[in-house]
C-alpha cells in the first residue's frame, strides 16, 4: 500500500518529465511577444541578419551600408526588449554596463547606447537619428516605425529569431 | 475624467469627520475643483486643436510608409500597427530642421573619469623600479596609481575628438599629467576608421583591449611586456601619428585591418632599480596587422601585428637627464638599431569566460655597425572566469632578454605566475587581490601581493 502511494505518483512524474523532454515542440506560431526590429523610416535597408544584428548591437558594426552612422537607442534593464539583447549578446545586464563602458574607453564608441524610458520616446529618437536602430516588443509597435526583417523574416513569422 | 476627480472629493465631502468646521471647508472646495477641471478640459481641448494644426502643416512632408506585399511576408498574429514595407522607396531622411537637439549625446563633452587606490607589498627590500607611486624597497605601501579623465566629443556624424588625460603619481607623491590619448578620429564606414594624434599603438591586444584604467583590467596590473613604455615595459605603446582601421569584406570570418605610422619618442626607465634611462629616440615607426573575429565562434579573437622603427640606446641620468656615456666596448652613442616587433595573439572573451594568450619576439638588429642582434622572447597567458560577482584569475608571464642587449639588459629573464580574483562591487567599482611570484636571472625571486581598489565613474 505504501509502496504503491509512492510509486504511482514518481511514475506519473517521471512520464509527464519524460512527455516534456521527448515531445516534439509545439509548432512556432506567430507570436505577438515577438520582438521587432526597428529603425529610421528613411534607412534603406530592408533586412538585416541576425549576425549582423549581434554585431550592431555591440558596437563593432557601426555604419549602415553607405557610410550612415549607426546609433543604438534601447530600453532600460526590466524590460523584454533588454532581455532580448542580452540574450543576443549572450551577456548579463552588469557585463553589458562593463562592455560599453569599455567600448567608450577603447574609442571604440562614442557614447553608450541611447536608453529611453518608453516606446514613444523610442519613436521620437527613432526619428531624431537617420541612423538609429531599436527593439520593439510587436505589440508596441507604432505605425510610423521602419520594422527590417531579420533573416529574410518578419516578426510574427513562423521561425523568426527574436522573441 | 471629470468623475474620476469628482468622486474623491464627493467621497470626501460627505466622510464623517470630527473637526467641526471641515463641513464649510468642503462647500467651498467642491465649486474650486470644477473650476480648476473645466480650466483643465479647456486646457486639454486647446491642446488637441494644436495637435490639429501641427499635424495638418505635417501632412503633405509626413515620411511615407507603407506595409510590405503580402505575398512575400508571413501572416502577423494579430495585426499590430501596420507593418512598414521595406521594398518600397524609403521615406526622405528627417531633415537637419526636424531633429530635437535635446538628445544630450548628438553635440557636447562626455566627461568620464577612472581610478584607483592601491596597495602593494614585496618581499624583496632590494629597490626595483617603483612605478604608479609605488616606493621601491618599501615593506609595502600605499599609492593611487593612475587618475584619467576621459573625454570624447562628436563633431559631425563621422567625426569625432576622444583625449585621455592622466595624472600618475610618482615618487613622494608628486603627480605628474600625461595626455595618453588625444585622438580627432574619422569613422568613413566600417571598412574605414581613421585617427589623427596620439595614439595607443595596436601592437597586440592587450594594449588595445585595456588601456589605462584599471579597472577595465582583470588582473591588479598589467603584463611586464605589455607595461606602459614610460613604467618600463618593453613596447612602444604610444606614438603620435595616424592610425587607421576597419574590417575588410569576408563574410563569417569577420576580418579586420590596422595600418599606423607615427612616432614613438619613448624614454623607459631601468627595471632594475638602477636609476637609469633607455632614451630610444624613435624613428617613424609602422604597425600593420590583421584579426578576425569569426562570427560562428563569439568572443574568439585572433591576431598578428608586425611593427618596425629605428632606435637608440642612449642612457639617460637619472635627475638631470642628460646623456651618459655608453658601457665600454658597446656601439657609441646614438647608434641605431633596427626594432621589428612580431606579436601573435588568440583571445577567448565570452560566457563569463576570458583567456587571453600572446606571444612577442622583439629583434634588435645594429644599423651600420657590427654587434649582435638581440632576440627577446615574451609571452603571457590569462585565465579568468567570472562567477557571480567574484573572477578569480590565473596569469603566467615570461620574458628573456639576453643580458647584452643594451637596449633590454635591465629586464633580463622574468617569469612567474600570478593568481588572484577580483570581486566587482557594483557596476562601477572592482576590488582586486593578487599574488605575484617572479623569477629573476642572478636575483632572488621575487613574492609579491598586491590589492587594488579600482573605479569608473
Amino acid at each position: 500500500m505504501r509502496l504503491k502511494s509512492i510509486a504511482i505518483p514518481l511514475l506519473l512524474g517521471l512520464t509527464s518529465l519524460g512527455l516534456a523532454i521527448f515531445s516534439p515542440p509545439p509548432p512556432v506560431a506567430a507570436q505577438a511577444s515577438d520582438i521587432a526590429v526597428i529603425v529610421n523610416p528613411g534607412n534603406p535597408v530592408t533586412n538585416v541578419s541576425l549576425g549582423d544584428l549581434r554585431k550592431i548591437f555591440s558596437g563593432a558594426k557601426r555604419s549602415w551600408p553607405g557610410g550612415l552612422p549607426i546609433k543604438l537607442i534601447g530600453r532600460g534593464p526590466g524590460c523584454p526588449e533588454r532581455f532580448l539583447l542580452l540574450k543576443l549578446l549572450a551577456m548579463s545586464e552588469s557585463e553589458y554596463k562593463q562592455y560599453w563602458t569599455a567600448q567608450v574607453f577603447r574609442g571604440e564608441a562614442d557614447a553608450e547606447p541611447l536608453i529611453v524610458p518608453s516606446v514613444g520616446m523610442q519613436k521620437e529618437a527613432l526619428k531624431a537619428f537617420p541612423g538609429g536602430i531599436s527593439l520593439v516588443i510587436l505589440r508596441d509597435l507604432k505605425p510610423e516605425m521602419k520594422v527590417l526583417k531579420v533573416d529574410n523574416l518578419l516578426p510574427g513569422a513562423a521561425g523568426y529569431p527574436l522573441h | 475624467m471629470l468623475a474620476l476627480l469628482l468622486f474623491p472629493a464627493s467621497a470626501w465631502s460627505q466622510t464623517p469627520t470630527s473637526n467641526p468646521g471641515s463641513g464649510e471647508t468642503t462647500q467651498e472646495t467642491i465649486p474650486e475643483l470644477v473650476q480648476q477641471i473645466r480650466q483643465l478640459q479647456q486646457q486639454d481641448r486647446d491642446l488637441q486643436e494644436r495637435i490639429r494644426i501641427l499635424e495638418a502643416k505635417q501632412a503633405p512632408t509626413a515620411p511615407a510608409t507603407a506595409t510590405e506585399p503580402a505575398s512575400s511576408s508571413a501572416p502577423l498574429p494579430a495585426p499590430p500597427p501596420a507593418l512598414p514595407q521595406p521594398e518600397e522607396r524609403p521615406a526622405p531622411a528627417p531633415t537637419s530642421a526636424s531633429v530635437p537637439h535635446d538628445w544630450h549625446d548628438v553635440h557636447g563633452i562626455q566627461f568620464r573619469g577612472f581610478g584607483e587606490v592601491d596597495y602593494q607589498a614585496l618581499n624583496q627590500r632590494k629597490p626595483e623600479l617603483g612605478t604608479y607611486g609605488f616606493v621601491p624597497g618599501s615593506a609595502g605601501d600605499f599609492y593611487t596609481g593612475d587618475f584619467g579623465l576621459f573625454l570624447t566629443s562628436r563633431l559631425t556624424n563621422k567625426t569625432s575628438v576622444l583625449s585621455e588625460i592622466i595624472f600618475e603619481e610618482g615618487d613622494a607623491q608628486s603627480y605628474k599629467v600625461t595626455l595618453r590619448r588625444m585622438l580627432l578620429k574619422y569613422d568613413h564606414n566600417d571598412h574605414l576608421k581613421m585617427s589623427f594624434g596620439r595614439y595607443q599603438t595596436n601592437i597586440g591586444y592587450y594594449n588595445w583591449a585595456f588601456l589605462s584604467a584599471a579597472w577595465l583590467q582583470t588582473t591588479a596590473d598589467r603584463p611586464l611586456v605589455m607595461e606602459y613604455a614610460s613604467n618600463g615595459g618593453l613596447l612602444p605603446t604610444q606614438a603620435v601619428g595616424v592610425s587607421i582601421t576597419g574590417a575588410i569584406p569576408s563574410g563569417s570570418l569577420g576580418l579586420n585591418y590596422i595600418a599606423e605610422y607615427g612616432s614613438s619618442d619613448t624614454i623607459r626607465p631601468d627595471l632594475n632599480g638602477d636609476g637609469l634611462f633607455t632614451d630610444e629616440n624613435n624613428g617613424n615607426d609602422f604597425n600593420v596587422g590583421l584579426f578576425l573575429r569569426p562570427d560562428t565562434a563569439r568572443g574568439l579573437q585572433i591576431g598578428t601585428s608586425y611593427y618596425h622603427d629605428k632606435i637608440s640606446n642612449n642612457l639617460l641620468a637619472t635627475f638631470s637627464g642628460a646623456p651618459l656615456p655608453p658601457p665600454p666596448g658597446s656601439p657609441g652613442l646614438s647608434a641605431r638599431y633596427g626594432q621589428t616587433i612580431v606579436n601573435g595573439y588568440v583571445v577567448y572573451v565570452a560566457h563569463g569566460f576570458e583567456f587571453l594568450n600572446e606571444g612577442f619576439l622583439i629583434r634588435d638588429a645594429p644599423l651600420h655597425f657590427i654587434w649582435p642582434v638581440f632576440n627577446t622572447p615574451a609571452f603571457y597567458t590569462q585565465f579568468s572566469k567570472r562567477v557571480g560577482h567574484l573572477r578569480p584569475f590565473f596569469r603566467f608571464q615570461y620574458v628573456n632578454a639576453s643580458p647584452n642587449n643594451l637596449i633590454y639588459n635591465d629586464v633580463s629573464l622574468r617569469y612567474g605566475p600570478s593568481f588572484g580574483a577580483r570581486y566587482d562591487l557594483n557596476d562601477y567599482a572592482g576590488f582586486t587581490a593578487q599574488l605575484d611570484h617572479t623569477i629573476r636571472r642572478g636575483e632572488p625571486d621575487l613574492n609579491g601581493l598586491q590589492l587594488q581598489f579600482a573605479f569608473t565613474f
